[in-house]
């Protein structure tokens, strides 16, 4: 009897370790695996290893799309791994990713993030959170300055005039700080109502609305009232603003965590961008989702863990944790947006952001973030003095329809 | 008998020698063999797999027998060299590089030979100035770039350094002039005498020097001579497309962003080949420098007439290695990143990875190769060119 009874523990074991799967997943180094850890040992890990599953995360450190790329033509890619929006079409078409339609529901999440992995009415990522571009204001400078707080109903012309009035305060006080880079600056000519792309995929820069958008930035940077965060030393708009020179900056949820530990005495506020000649905001969509490699071994398991990955739960412990913001629309009557903190409020007009106005995907198509190149450049020219806004964006035009073209061959 | 047996005896010998011989050429191909290994699967199966690929439109995933997106493999001849010369920015990469390694290796060859004569000299502390001037070449290419990045801010060191030049212009303007009359007048008074004084005799000089930093001190305490208000000055190294010299045409012509980072490499490198040179001049015999400064020879004339003969074999090193590593720039080019436009600082290197890893495009590994293997033959040109021009055999 009792060697029966060993013999079926022994039984049990060994079945045990044979259905135990073990997932590789890979995504950013940096602070990720730290986050990624946590989450699974606090939230999703147990039920898991119920499962049978044991979760191994991989970071990828450096250049992530480099990286990731090699891995999937090598065939040693993770069963599971970020695929970052604006990389996305490169790596979707490279074949390596599996479309999700009949393995995970999409329902649940929002439209416009199921949309930016949707390529060819197949779907092949489910966003994992995301972040939209909002306001952060230095309430102390501006009451200094005794001018009201930016807010909801700014649009250009009332938000620059704020600005103004926290710059006149001393010489080396800014009103915000505008880098010279797409990633920031387009949500204005969003707001202006320009598309980056028309039908036939061709980018137009001269469009009467992308060069007022191109005007109202840089003319607020060679006025003085507004400065690159490199002429600070800074490397970019969140060093900028924890500087304490600095009225507004530009950024998504993320720049929270950075003040918390670069300004923890830094009193600010967030508000919505300011509205736009369009009579809309304008507004970019970051995100990242998680992919399945197509080449899984272990397919079954590596859906049951995107599941948990993007699971209610895991977004709730995101969403608290102050790490981005949750990718399903039922976590939008979350009480923690209703706190009421400096933080909670922020991650609520992030939140919120996503869907007032003009709102783009960082995506840029075939071309991918070259395409930015040479309006970065723009910026740059014409900020610095170097070029007028008509030269620049005329240069810019051309190589732009050059890098078009040549994704198009 | 006899000679059965010597043939024998012979022959066994030449049996051990064999052997022998046979052993060592064993051994040596062992102690080879972990290079040998090396060579033969990073080197020359890479090559042969980036030359073969050169010849296709290979894009990483297309060899892959599921594959089905808009762009399978298939051979494309010799069609992506032809391509090569039909991108723009490919032809830029071209042009930056040549100027780049033209530069550099010009300059820095010359600054290491001029530094390690310098060094060659007993002086008091050699050993620190030895360590010192050999420290941007151990440090990190990566931190050595950040730093560099940082003074070439708008508002960093070197713009920084340039505005105070210029607003205290006039009290050093006034500070070699009062050196220099009183220099002038020092030796015109000496000669007078008829004593034997030189242009530069330091004690003279001394006296020069503590003239003129009183009488500038004094001009500037009585408000006579003060500092300029000047405008900060703005100059531009990283963020910027500007071209120099204008004049120049197009192709003659380096970005500025890319001088500044020539100028950064020269610092880094110039110690490594002043290592090689201070090596190299220790073997220069001390009787000809003696013989010739008895014959008068000046310093500067023994440079040129011993130094630079004498070295000969080590500046083609130098020249050799120089050009090799400049052709092939891509560290610092891409740290310094997105903080400079693209165009201004693309080296053929660094276009191979732009083409292998574009934003969000598939990898063009077929285009990629190409331009490797066109970097390679160009960079086997150079330097057989040199050759031609500098021997490596001394004078």
């Amino acid at each position: 009897m009792k060697k029966l009874a060993i013999s079926i523990l022994v039984l049990a074991f060994v079945t045990a370790a044979l259905a135990q799967t073990t997932v590789r997943i890979m995504g950013y180094g940096g602070e990720d695996p730290r986050i990624v850890a946590r989450l699974l040992d606090e939230v999703i890990g147990d039920d898991l290893a119920e499962q049978g599953i044991t979760v191994q995360y991989e970071p990828l450190e450096g250049d992530y799309n480099a990286a990731l790329t090699n891995a999937l033509s090598a065939g040693t890619a993770a069963d599971l791994f970020y695929i970052p929006a604006e990389t996305a079409p490169g790596i979707i078409a490279s074949g390596k990713v599996l479309p999700l339609d009949d393995l995970v529901d999409s329902g649940p999440f929002i439209t416009s993030l199921v949309d930016t992995y949707t390529i060819d009415n197949q779907l092949y990522g489910i966003a994992k959170d995301f972040n939209t571009l909002a306001i952060h204001y230095n309430k102390d400078l501006f009451d200094e300055a005794a001018v009201e707080y930016p807010n909801e109903n700014d649009d250009w012309d009332s938000f620059a005039n704020k600005l103004r009035g926290v710059a006149a305060l001393d010489d080396d006080v800014y009103g915000a700080c505008f880098p010279a880079e797409f990633a920031r600056f387009g949500a204005f000519a969003f707001a202006a109502g320009w598309q980056p792309f028309d039908a036939a995929g061709n980018t137009d820069l001269l469009d009467e609305r992308f060069v007022e958008a191109f005007s109202y930035y840089t003319d607020l940077v060679k006025e003085g009232v507004a400065v690159q965060p490199s002429d600070l030393g800074e490397g970019w708009t969140g060093g900028c603003f924890a500087t304490d020179n600095v009225g507004v900056a530009i950024e998504g949820a993320w720049i929270l965590g950075f003040l918390r530990d670069a300004a923890p005495n830094l009193q600010f506020g967030t508000t919505f961008m300011p509205i736009g000649p369009s009579g809309e905001r304008g507004n970019f969509l970051y995100t990242v989702a998680w992919g399945i490699n197509a080449d899984t071994a272990n397919r079954d398991a590596a859906v049951a863990v995107l599941k948990a990955l993007t699971s209610t739960d895991t977004q709730q412990f995101v969403l608290e944790n102050g790490l981005a913001i949750p990718s399903r629309t039922a976590l939008a009557d979350n009480p923690f947006f209703a706190e009421g903190t400096v933080e909670s409020e922020a991650n609520r007009i992030v939140f919120e952001g996503a869907a007032s106005g003009n709102v783009i995907g960082f995506q840029f198509g075939k071309v991918g973030t070259d395409w930015m190149a040479p309006i970065n450049n723009a910026l740059t020219a014409v900020m610095t003095g170097q070029q007028d806004v008509n030269a620049a964006l005329s240069a810019a035009q051309n190589e732009i329809d050059a890098l078009i073209e040549r994704a198009n061959r | 008998m006899f000679q059965y047996t010597q043939f024998a005896f012979s022959h066994r010998r030449k049996v051990v020698t064999v052997r022998i011989r046979r052993q060592e050429i064993t051994a040596a191909y062992l102690f080879l063999a972990p290079f040998l290994i090396t060579l033969l699967i990073f080197f020359v199966y890479a090559t042969v797999r980036a030359v073969i690929f050169s010849f296709s439109n290979y894009n990483l995933f297309n060899l892959d027998p599921n594959y089905s997106g808009e762009d399978p493999f298939r051979w494309v001849g010799l069609l992506n060299y032809l391509n090569l010369f039909k991108e723009e920015l490919f032809l830029i990469a071209l042009r930056n590089s040549i100027i780049f390694a033209f530069i550099v290796t010009s300059v820095q060859t010359f600054g290491a030979l001029v530094m390690a004569a310098a060094l060659n000299t007993k002086i008091r502390g050699l050993d620190f100035f030895r360590a010192a001037y050999y420290m941007p070449s151990i440090t990190s290419s990566v931190v050595i770039t950040l730093i560099f990045m940082w003074m070439y801010q708008r508002r960093g060191v070197f713009n920084y350094l340039s505005t105070q030049l210029l607003s205290y212009l006039p009290l050093i303007a006034v500070f070699f002039a009062i050196l220099l009359i009183a220099q002038l007048l020092q030796v015109f008074i000496e000669r007078r005498r008829g004593l034997p004084a030189g242009w530069f005799d330091p004690a003279l000089f001394v006296v020069s020097f503590l003239l003129a930093l009183a009488g500038t001190w004094l001009l500037n305490i009585s408000g006579v001579i003060v500092p300029r208000e000047i405008v900060p000055v703005d100059f531009i190294w990283l963020q910027t497309r500007q071209e120099v010299p204008a004049a120049f045409p197009t192709f003659l012509r380096a970005a500025v962003p890319l001088i500044a980072i020539m100028i950064q490499n020269i610092f880094t490198t110039i110690p490594t080949f002043m290592l090689m040179f201070l090596a190299a001049l220790q073997d220069v015999p001390k009787s000809q420098y003696e013989a010739a400064s008895l014959d008068g020879a000046s310093p500067v004339q023994q440079f040129f007439y011993i130094t630079i003969p004498a070295v000969q074999p080590v500046t083609f090193l130098v020249i050799t290695l120089g050009l090799i590593g400049t052709l092939q720039m891509f560290d610092q080019v891409a740290i310094f990143g997105s903080a400079v436009p693209l165009r201004s600082v693309i080296t053929l290197a660094f276009f191979v990875y732009n083409r292998m890893f574009p934003g969000a495009q598939t990898p063009e590994v077929g285009f990629a190769a190409a331009a490797a293997i066109f970097l390679a033959a160009l960079t086997l040109l150079v330097v057989l060119i040199q050759r031609r021009f500098i021997r490596s055999e001394a004078q």
